[in-house]
């Protein structure tokens, strides 16, 4: 498979032109914005708040979007004819995770600053974040490839939404169900537990774990994205 | 390219065929809808075949300019977007986006990516089922320009889209590949026509059917057989009674290439596909109709039949 830039860019600016003019789709970036405002108030528990503002945005919007972009393509078969072209699968991959990530990324740092979060860190909240965007990504490539339209897209993203947004609230039962430690796992867990650990001032191992278990997330999830891809659209 | 047999419930549908392609010269192949499909995705499997199905999407919030910027970026295509505007004639309509144009006008636009495509062999399924007059007309222009660099197959249920821009036309049935003699009306020498005019006679077969008279083109006829002494004219399966005798019907379609096979039968020698031996002296004539029509055909007739067909 042959990567192009300029096809990757091509691909990229085509799927700005559809996300901007698809305002079912492009309202979702309002969404981080607005719970960044509502939520800024919190004095106290600064990190927690702005972890779970985070992890929803990564959730609605970085895997929505992703998932909406590969679904709509399959479903108006334009996939098809695009895989005619010189254009590699892997040229469409990277031009639609580039565009949701400079999306994800713009309104993330925006979010970040209605709400206030300051960081003692900078260079790590970014690692984090940005980690993690690739993470929300590939989950949404897979969401995207299961799905054969945009409703089936965005009804595919709700799983992801309870198991990783909601999860990290569910250690609040773990003493009843000792078996919800898995979710001390999860990604959006470690973020949180990344975002407090920076706010009491930890330093060391308790700053790096978070951040090698969420890389960890991203390259398995990513690799086995990119296995899907390139064994669903074969057979498509 | 070779296209090999479909067998479906131990029926073929898609008999195995070849046929040649080259450029300047656009293959049009006409067939039913189950054998269209069959065809298609045999044709996906080839190496360097572009495919343009009739359901092709578009990406309908794009404009028009900015679709064929996206496709001419995306296949490393040549030429610049404004003259392809002024190529396909879509100046007019190069700031709409996709979705307000006509339906006639986006199915242009889906085809024209062809166009673009890198590929030797382009295959088109019913380009002109969605088209209106003014788009076919442009479209059947570039797709002859196109055809002198390119080898272009036209899929289509629909005999006149297949005249529309082929240089060849085949028809494809579960029998194979026929070649469609398509004269060109204005060629066809003038004095043979005037003198057709004058010898030529009217030759229709009446019939009845539920007390309707229908009258039969000879050509259209399978066989006619006796059933006590009345005529059964055997047409694509169903029977009409004539009241004609068989030896009239005989005089009057020896012309046509109809032969008395038999004592109480007529066949049209057109249809009639294999000559079954049972024994030394017992002979049959299957029919192309396909319906195990089987005629018989006594000794005596079969000597004069040889003759005739020159075997």
């Amino acid at each position: 498979m042959n990567v192009s830039l300029k096809r990757i860019q091509a691909i990229l600016i085509k799927d700005y032109k559809e996300f901007s003019r698809n305002y079912a789709i492009s309202v979702m970036i309002l969404f981080p914005l607005l719970f960044a405002l509502i939520y800024r108030s919190d004095g106290g528990e600064q990190a927690t708040m702005y972890a779970f503002v985070m992890n929803f945005s990564l959730a609605m919007l970085t895997s929505f979007v992703q998932a909406c972009l590969i679904a709509e393509e399959k479903e108006r078969s334009t996939l098809r004819s695009l895989m005619m072209t010189p254009a590699s699968m892997l040229d469409v991959l990277i031009g639609k995770s580039s565009l949701v990530f400079i999306i994800s990324a713009v309104v993330l740092a925006a979010s970040t600053y209605l709400f206030g979060f300051e960081s003692t860190n900078i260079l790590l909240l970014v690692a984090a974040l940005g980690i993690s965007i690739l993470l929300y990504t590939a989950i949404g490539t897979i969401c995207g490839l299961y799905s054969k339209s945009l409703i089936e897209a965005s009804l595919s993203v709700f799983p992801v939404l309870i198991i990783f947004t909601v999860g990290p609230f569910a250690l609040l039962f773990e003493d009843d169900y000792p078996v919800l430690a898995v979710l001390n796992y999860l990604p959006s867990s470690q973020l949180s537990e990344l975002l407090t650990n920076m706010e009491v001032g930890a330093s060391g191992g308790d700053l790096y774990m978070p951040l090698v278990i969420i890389s960890i997330w991203a390259v398995v999830v990513t690799i086995i994205s990119f296995i899907l891809y390139k064994k669903r659209l074969m057979d498509y | 390219m070779n296209i090999q047999a479909v067998i479906v419930n131990g029926q073929k549908i898609v008999p195995a065929v070849e046929f040649e392609l080259q450029t300047s010269k656009v293959i049009g192949i006409q067939t039913n809808v189950q054998r269209k499909k069959m065809l298609l995705a045999q044709l996906a499997e080839q190496p360097d075949t572009y495919l343009s199905l009739v359901d092709q999407g578009e990406y309908t919030r794009l404009t028009v300019e900015e679709l064929l910027r996206f496709l001419k970026n995306v296949s490393g295509h040549k030429e610049g977007v404004g003259s392809m505007l002024r190529r396909f004639q879509l100046e007019d309509v190069k700031r709409l986006k996709i979705s307000n144009l006509t339906a006639s006008k986006c199915a242009y636009l889906s085809l024209l990516r062809i166009y673009y495509a890198q590929q030797q062999t382009i295959v088109l399924e019913e380009p002109y089922f969605q088209l209106e007059e003014q788009e076919r007309q442009v479209f059947a222009r570039l797709v002859q320009e196109l055809s002198a660099e390119k080898r272009i197959i036209i899929l289509t249920g629909n005999l006149e889209d297949a005249l529309i821009s082929c240089d060849e036309v085949y028809r494809l049935d579960d029998a194979g590949l026929h070649h469609l003699d398509i004269a060109d009306s204005d060629n066809e020498p003038e004095e043979q026509a005037e003198a057709e005019e004058a010898d030529f006679k009217v030759q229709k077969i009446p019939t009845k059917k539920n007390d309707k008279v229908i009258l039969f083109n000879p050509p259209e006829i399978d066989y006619i057989e006796s059933i006590n002494s009345l005529a059964v004219v055997h047409v694509g399966g169903e029977t009409y009674s004539c009241a004609l005798t068989l030896a009239e019907l005989e005089q009057r379609l020896q012309h046509y290439g109809f032969f008395r096979c038999h004592r109480s039968y007529i066949v049209n020698l057109q249809k009639v596909r294999e000559l079954i031996t049972w024994t030394k002296n017992s002979y049959s004539l299957r029919l192309t109709t396909g319906q195990d029509s089987v005629v018989p055909l006594s000794r005596t007739k079969l000597v004069e039949m040889k003759k005739l067909l020159n075997i």
